[in-house]
């Protein structure tokens, strides 16, 4: 009982060959029912549940799993349809697998037709937070036209005055933040559904920190997008075309479908 | 650790460098509570709950609180964003101009 069966992807057809997984380990596959599994056999005093709270926190060593998780899984999924698993799904032994495969072909086989023929890409857009952002290319009005000003904005506030007046400057500046934050997820929406109209699937992730990506831009999308294989080149072209006005579009990809097969492993 | 982009709320316990670490974190929280008091005049006088002599005596202190602030910080050596807050899916506290 020292070693675990550590799992990367679950899809129909077993590939001849594979790249080495984690911790430079041999990949295998385990057949049932129509799917395979790939899978790799770990040492518990790497995989282990307690070996692994503290590997967990190790950036290197996460990094280098990560790697490998994704080469194989991406290798898988660039011959055939593939749900990749999470990073670090380790069970017990084969037996975990099998009977995984056997309780759950049906959302996997379910999982798997979705992604078929299909890829997915990440859109990420981003806004310089000391420029202004416009309602983008192609946009109908912006609907917030109320800039009336409130009681006694512009009466008072005379040299007599000082604290009315600093309160007011206060005001305006305070309006316009709300403003800009407003006109920038009222974009960031906009870009989704217009893209979300090309592909299959699509799923919004959470903006990242800025401080994780090294960029001071703001992030206002970060999107991924299960798009048929014969619709790249449109998707492509219609991001870029979404840019501009204060929007910096990056697209990534082609991923394997990481988000649009995530089933929670029982 | 690296100098160059410590986040507001962290204090090193170095000696050279706590007493500035401590008036930082103490600068930032009265920034704070001064910009909630802030927004919530701002949001009194809109809603026109308040009379012309409040609004001014309101308006004059916070005016006066802020180059109090700013004294405190040239003093200390702090620049403005250096008492920002993250304050996550609100944004951060202060307009960040870096």
């Amino acid at each position: 009982m020292s070693d675990a069966t550590y799992l990367y992807a679950v899809a129909r057809d077993a590939l001849p060959e594979c790249p080495a997984g984690v911790a430079d380990l041999p990949v295998r596959t385990i057949g049932r029912e129509g799917l395979v599994a790939y899978v790799s056999t770990v040492p518990l005093e790497q995989f282990g549940e307690q070996a692994l709270r503290r590997s967990l926190e190790d950036m290197d060593w996460l990094a280098e799993t990560a790697r490998a998780h994704h080469r194989v899984v991406d290798a898988v999924a660039a011959a055939t349809p593939t749900a990749p698993v999470r990073l670090v799904t380790v069970y017990d032994d084969d037996g975990h697998v099998r009977d995984l495969l056997d309780r759950r072909g049906d959302d996997f086989l379910r999982v798997l037709a979705r992604v078929s023929g299909r890829r997915e890409w990440g859109v990420k857009a981003y806004a310089d937070p000391a420029a202004g952002v416009g309602p983008g290319p192609g946009a109908s009005g912006d609907g917030n036209g109320e800039s009336c000003p409130g009681p006694s904005a512009s009466g008072g506030g005379g040299a007599g005055r000082p604290g009315t007046a600093y309160l007011q400057r206060r005001r305006a500046s305070l309006r316009g933040r709300e403003q800009v934050r407003r006109q920038v997820l009222q974009r960031a929406d906009h870009i989704h559904r217009a893209l979300s109209e090309l592909a299959a699937a699509s799923y919004r992730h959470r903006a990242q920190d800025p401080r994780l990506s090294g960029r001071h831009d703001w992030m206002l999308l970060n999107g991924a997008y299960l798009v048929d294989e014969g619709r790249d080149a449109e998707f492509a072209e219609q991001a870029a075309a979404l840019g501009g006005d204060g929007v910096e579009i990056r697209v990534t990809g082609p991923w394997a479908p990481y988000s649009f097969t995530v089933m929670e492993m029982g | 650790m690296s100098q160059t982009e410590r986040p507001a709320w962290r204090v090193a316990a170095d000696p050279d460098t706590v007493e500035r670490d401590l008036t930082r974190l103490v600068l930032t929280l009265v920034e704070l509570v001064r910009q909630l008091v802030e927004r919530q005049s701002v949001r009194r006088m809109e809603q026109g709950d308040l009379t012309d002599e409040q609004i001014e005596a309101l308006g004059v202190a916070l005016m006066r609180l802020e180059e109090g602030m700013d004294d405190l910080c040239d003093h200390f050596g702090l620049r403005p964003q250096d008492l920002n807050l993250d304050l996550g899916p609100l944004g951060t506290l202060l307009p960040s101009n870096d």
